[in-house]
């Protein structure tokens, strides 16, 4: 019995090793994570409505149905992206995810102007390459920072009455998510 | 002989290890739970200071965190005595709620779907919902019709809630405990 006593202790020192390598792993491993599903709705640097959940089927686990959902997943090697969201007559959030899922930025209405939410993606280095003495700076435009080349935006409404699902999905239909010319 | 001792430290490295990883990320959102009453939430899993576990378990799930400055997303398993929640019970939520812009409360199986009804109900908000006078909210859980606000389980055996409270004040992801106001969560009748 004392024979086993070493190599079992080594195997749990070993199984924590394991542990938080595979932890720390876990996100670029996932197959089948948030980005790898919103995939399936078209190209990058477009907008597309994420279909309402239902019982047989959902892009993402655990929406909340009381919310009209579209997402563009964005991709910066090719420079800034332009998100406009239109406001829609509730709630309307824009949600900013990392590559692998991190939250790294939201912004709603309340935030906003009047009519939109209105900013520019990039990453650190395309904002530092901004030229200074351009006249839109900081104070015009909101610019976010993505921590990764290709990320998702996740764009949301409230739907108060289910009456008005429709309608509120036609306006965010009308968001804007594409590379700055 | 050796070869045998180290293929049993191999062993067993690779199954604790994955295991706990596998039981890590089913189970938990990470650490900087925040908990009250029945009700848990993961305030730090939607803000770029997100745990590695927290980013672990949501890449497996495939779910996107509600970010914090969206709303905080309380989630519930078990009522207030600590029994799993059984769809086949009738469950009852009551109380007030916390301050925040508005809320939905949803009901979802076990593995996070909505769950299938006649009438396509999932859940409420807090504008449809029919508020008691006194500012009490009432919901029941239950696998048939009822009046009141009344939520389909679908006689599932295992499901859970997930009450999201929107543009909700900063103090509710950071304080724990007994200042904030949860509703109730009670199995009031199990055939």
């Amino acid at each position: 019995m004392k024979n086993y006593a070493l190599p079992v202790a080594v195997g749990l020192v070993l199984g924590g090793l394991v542990h938080l390598t595979s932890t720390l792993a876990m996100p670029r491993l996932a197959l089948v994570d948030a980005f790898a599903r919103l995939e399936r709705l078209g190209p990058a640097n477009t907008v597309a409505l994420v279909p309402n959940s239902t019982p047989f089927a959902a892009i993402l686990p655990r929406m909340d149905p009381a919310f009209a959902t579209a997402v563009c997943r964005y991709d910066l090697s090719n420079g800034a992206v332009r998100v406009r969201v239109p406001i829609t007559p509730d709630y309307t959030s824009v949600s900013f995810y990392a590559r692998h899922g991190l939250a790294y930025y939201a912004i709603n209405d309340r935030a906003a102007g009047r009519r939109a939410i209105d900013l520019h993606l990039m990453t650190p280095a395309q904002r530092a390459a901004l030229p200074e003495d351009e006249e839109i700076t900081a104070a015009d435009r909101l610019i976010v920072e993505s921590p990764s080349m290709e990320g998702i935006v996740f764009i949301r409404a409230f739907v108060r009455e289910r009456g008005v699902m429709d309608t509120v999905r036609a306006r965010l239909a009308e968001s804007i998510c594409s590379p700055v010319s | 002989m050796r070869v045998i001792l180290i293929l049993i430290a191999l062993a067993v490295g690779t199954l604790t290890g994955l295991g706990l990883t596998w039981f890590a990320s089913a189970r938990s959102n990470g650490f900087g739970a925040v908990q009250i009453g029945a009700w848990t939430a993961w305030p730090k899993s939607g803000t770029a200071e997100s745990d590695p576990y927290a980013r672990a378990a949501f890449a497996r799930s495939g779910e996107l965190p509600l970010e914090l400055a969206d709303g905080i997303a309380f989630e519930a398993t078990s009522d207030d005595s600590g029994s799993r929640l059984d769809g086949r019970c009738d469950t009852r939520i009551a109380g007030r709620l916390p301050l925040a812009r508005f809320w939905t409360i949803t009901i979802y199986d076990s593995r996070g779907r909505l769950i299938d009804n006649a009438a396509e109900r999932y859940g409420f908000n807090s504008s449809e919902v029919v508020w008691n006078i006194d500012g009490t909210v009432e919901i029941v859980l239950a696998p048939r019709a009822r009046g009141g606000n009344w939520l389909p389980t679908g006689g599932r055996d295992r499901i859970g809630v997930m009450l999201r409270l929107y543009d909700a004040p900063v103090g509710l992801g950071t304080r724990s405990g007994e200042s904030v106001e949860m509703p109730m969560i009670s199995q009031v009748h199990c055939p």
